[in-house]
């Protein structure tokens, strides 16, 4: 019992914990895009002096843990399966580390100069030239772990010598590791050196500053309801991931074969499962509370965040905040309206409230955008009115109504507000991934490992360790939610704001009558399938996994697109002008020095 | 003198009737009416920048924001660490020039402070010790003291200096500091200031009392 609840706990600070960094992340997300579209660096300034003692530690520490853990032999597979995967991801690890530590010097040498032969060595080549090697040897250590696979399952070595060169692979990686930290470290230049983190530091000086800010509270405002106000917006938003399943259940094994779930019980996680994925020990759902009304459950409390925003406006004693307060009110119970209708096709496919079996629905047959791609636009939509950002930001069009329902909320209240503002903007991106993106799950992956199927033939198959599969899916889902924030937040930069009277109008002249639309010819269609032949569920199967085929090649074309882009050349022209320019071009242009006084 | 002719096309000729122009009404067709031909549109351009110029951060490829200033993509400088040069002729901080001894250049005659019209110059001039082979013949600044904040940097003391001892060549402005005394520059200070190329001694070169090269009266030679 108190397994279970410690359990829970670690679940939901995983998940609240995830929700609050990445909202103070996705604030700088936000500020880093909008500089990037207008040309401009953008939040970079915040600090951190470190000594180059302690960097160079950070650098030359993980080879040396790793190395000594292999040496110790911990983490020692018990069985020698695992220990032919934990050697094929050490080598993967091992490829992937040696190629970017010579993209990255190769780099630097170009750049500032080699120090020793082996730079001017390293430099010859392009760092291009690394990445490409770096992309043929992972390929030819995949090929080389699965021969080694077939080798092994027909008998072809003792279980002795796999663990004893898994140890070896683990040790290999862990020293070079150690070895490229070291030289890391011994380039670093001494005394004290400046950490950025690519301007990440903004977010922690931000929520420093809220912090000291002074707490006003105007006279005349009703105290308790203002400082109720934020506490009501920030709750509801961190309560609705509560149902949000991050990935499919972790299954231990009942080692005592009591059906009680013990400590010590942790340490045997299923090494295999089944592909349906039924657990025969303990199972421990990646979800904090499997409800049955999950998604109502999710409506509910997220509707609630509308009081907190209208309680904020009412309590301020300002007409402005006022006028913010009861346009976000108003906003927020229209498109509440159009959410609602817009996923009730999806509802009627997946014929389920629960998000988890949606998920299932979803890997089984085809992602959600693929079945009601128009429910997807309007819930887009509505998800970001809800979020009260821009195109939607009415409650608090500066230019109308100086800030809206947080005008006169400053310090950590308006704090609250912020992180919650984006905190919604994650967890609707939650939302979206479950809905129409497929949750947790990758096309083609299942609870076994990866089986590639068109129809009836099976193009390729390969099994992987449970535990693997369920840190995949864990990592996949954050991943995507991370993305779709990314994505929302864009919409910022891009559309400016409507006015109120076209957003109402949008709202209920538009997306209403749509989704109600959507909603019917969805129940006819559900009604026409279900009563079809045999065949045509056939051809939907196959539709589905095509649909899970363009997925996959897909999500092989990001990578192949990022390497396109950063191989595109840089055409910068030169204009010398003014007499400052042609100091600038003698001088060798602006170059960074370091800095004075 | 032609009179105009009747084919002018941008008037209207008297008593020709009046067409307005037609102006043909937006197309509120379903490609306008559904928003997303336009946000595609313009997700593409806003990403397309940030992709661009996100790279070109994150490989260091940014460009120089004074010579490819006009070109598209990031244009800020990164002040301080990286600068604008100044001109060539900018008038930076005071440096005072020094001899080959390393004594200030310096002959305290107060020209420069007297030619400041900020009157920001203070200079207490003292004599050589007893038989110093510069005693009797020139002076040297005890003390001199510019206060920076009260320079409006017009140059007249350069201009002013018969020997080249005080220059403002340095091609650096002066920093913030916390309190005013800070910024009231002494003439050790003034004297480890360097010109843009690292030079400190004075281009006029000097022929001290004494040396062979000296074309002039001095103390043993006097009269």
């Amino acid at each position: 019992m108190i397994l279970e609840i410690v359990l829970a706990m670690a679940k939901i600070v995983l998940v609240i914990g995830f929700c609050l960094n990445f909202s103070a992340i996705a604030v700088w997300a936000d500020r880093r895009q909008s500089a990037m579209i207008q040309h401009r660096v953008g939040p970079n300034r915040a600090v951190i002096y470190l000594p180059s003692i302690v960097i160079a530690g950070v650098l030359a520490a993980p080879g040396f843990l790793i190395g000594a853990a292999a040496a110790l032999g911990l983490g020692m597979a018990p069985r020698p399966e695992a220990a032919l995967d934990r050697m094929g991801l050490s080598l993967q690890l091992l490829v992937f580390f040696a190629w970017f530590n010579l993209v990255v010097l190769s780099w630097r040498v170009h750049r500032n100069g080699a120090l020793n032969a082996f730079e001017t060595a390293v430099g010859r080549n392009l760092p291009r030239v690394y990445f490409y090697g770096g992309m043929a040897a992972h390929v030819v250590v995949i090929l080389f772990t699965m021969a080694l696979n077939r080798q092994f399952q027909s008998g072809g070595f003792s279980n002795r010598a796999v663990f004893m060169s898994s140890q070896l692979v683990a040790g290999l990686f862990g020293a070079f590791l150690a070895a490229s930290g070291v030289y890391a470290a011994m380039r670093l230049p001494k005394g004290k050196i400046g950490i950025r983190l690519a301007g990440t530091l903004h977010g922690i000086a931000d929520a420093v500053k809220m912090m000291f800010k002074e707490d006003f509270v105007p006279p005349n405002a009703d105290k308790l309801l203002h400082a109720l106000g934020p506490i009501i917006a920030m709750f509801p938003v961190l309560v609705v991931m509560a149902v949000t399943p991050f990935g499919d259940a972790l299954c231990f094994a009942d080692v005592n074969k009591n059906a009680v779930f013990e400590w010590r019980e942790l340490l045997h996680p299923m090494p295999l499962m089944a592909r349906d994925g039924i657990c025969e020990g303990h199972s421990v759902r990646m979800q904090i509370a499997d409800l049955n009304v999950g998604i109502l459950y999710l409506f509910a409390i997220a509707s609630t965040g509308i009081i907190g925003a209208a309680i904020a406006g009412w309590a301020s004693d300002n007409k402005f905040s006022l006028l913010g307060g009861l346009r976000a009110a108003s906003q927020m119970i229209s498109y509440e309206v159009a959410m609602g209708l817009s996923v009730m096709g999806l509802l009627l496919i997946f014929s389920t409230l629960r998000l988890g079996k949606m998920v299932d629905w979803q890997n089984d047959n085809a992602w959600g955008i693929f079945v009601q791609p128009l429910a997807f636009c309007m819930f887009l939509a509505a998800a970001m009115a809800e979020t009260k950002r821009v195109p939607f930001d009415q409650p608090e069009g500066e230019s109308e109504i100086v800030a809206g329902y947080f005008l006169e909320y400053s310090g950590f209240k308006f704090g609250m507000f912020m992180a919650g503002e984006y905190v919604e903007v994650l967890t609707s991106s939650a939302l979206i991934v479950t809905l129409f993106f497929g949750g947790y799950t990758l096309p083609f992956l299942f609870s076994d490992g990866l089986h590639v199927s068109i129809g009836d033939t099976l193009l390729f198959d390969y099994r992987m360790n449970h535990v693997a599969v369920t840190v995949i899916q864990v990592l996949t889902f954050f991943s995507k939610v991370l993305f779709f924030a990314w994505f929302q937040i864009f919409f910022r930069w891009t559309l400016p704001r409507f006015r109120y009277d076209q957003l109402m109008k949008f709202g209920w002249t538009k997306l209403l009558p749509l989704a109600i639309v959507n909603l019917v010819i969805t129940a006819i269609g559900v009604v026409a399938i279900d009563n079809a032949g045999p065949g045509f569920h056939n051809v939907l199967k196959v539709l589905g996994q095509l649909s899970h085929l363009v997925v996959a090649v897909c999500i092989f074309a990001l990578p192949v697109g990022l390497v396109w882009l950063m191989l595109q050349p840089t055409s910068n022209s030169t204009f010398i002008k003014s007499s400052a320019t042609r100091f600038a071009a003698a001088a060798g242009g602006v170059k960074p020095t370091e800095m004075q006084a | 003198m032609s009179k105009p002719s009747n084919n002018l096309t941008w008037t209207k000729p008297k008593g020709a009737p009046f067409t307005p122009k037609v102006v043909a009404r937006p197309q509120r067709d379903l490609e306008v009416q559904s928003y997303l031909p336009a946000i595609t549109k313009g997700l593409a351009q806003t990403m397309s920048a940030f992709f661009k110029n996100t790279k070109e951060m994150v490989l260091g490829q940014k460009k120089d924001p004074v010579l490819e200033g006009m070109s598209w993509g990031i244009n800020t400088i990164s002040y301080p660490e990286e600068k604008r040069p100044y001109p060539e002729r900018f008038r930076g901080l005071h440096r005072l020039t020094i001899r080959d001894d390393g004594s200030a250049r310096c002959v305290a005659c107060l020209c420069c402070s007297t030619a400041c019209p900020a009157q920001c110059i203070h200079i207490e001039a003292a004599e050589y010790p007893e038989g110093d082979k510069r005693h009797g013949y020139e002076r040297f600044p005890k003390v001199f003291v510019i206060d920076e904040l009260r320079c409006i940097f017009c140059g007249f003391c350069v201009e002013a200096c018969p020997v080249d001892a005080i220059r403002m060549d340095t091609g650096k402005h002066p920093v913030p500091y916390d309190s005013r005394e800070q910024f009231i520059y002494g003439r050790d200070l003034m004297m480890s200031f360097t010109g843009r190329q690292g030079e400190r001694e004075t281009e006029n070169a000097r022929h001290e009392p004494g040396d062979v090269t000296h074309p002039g009266l001095d103390r043993e030679h006097a009269h």
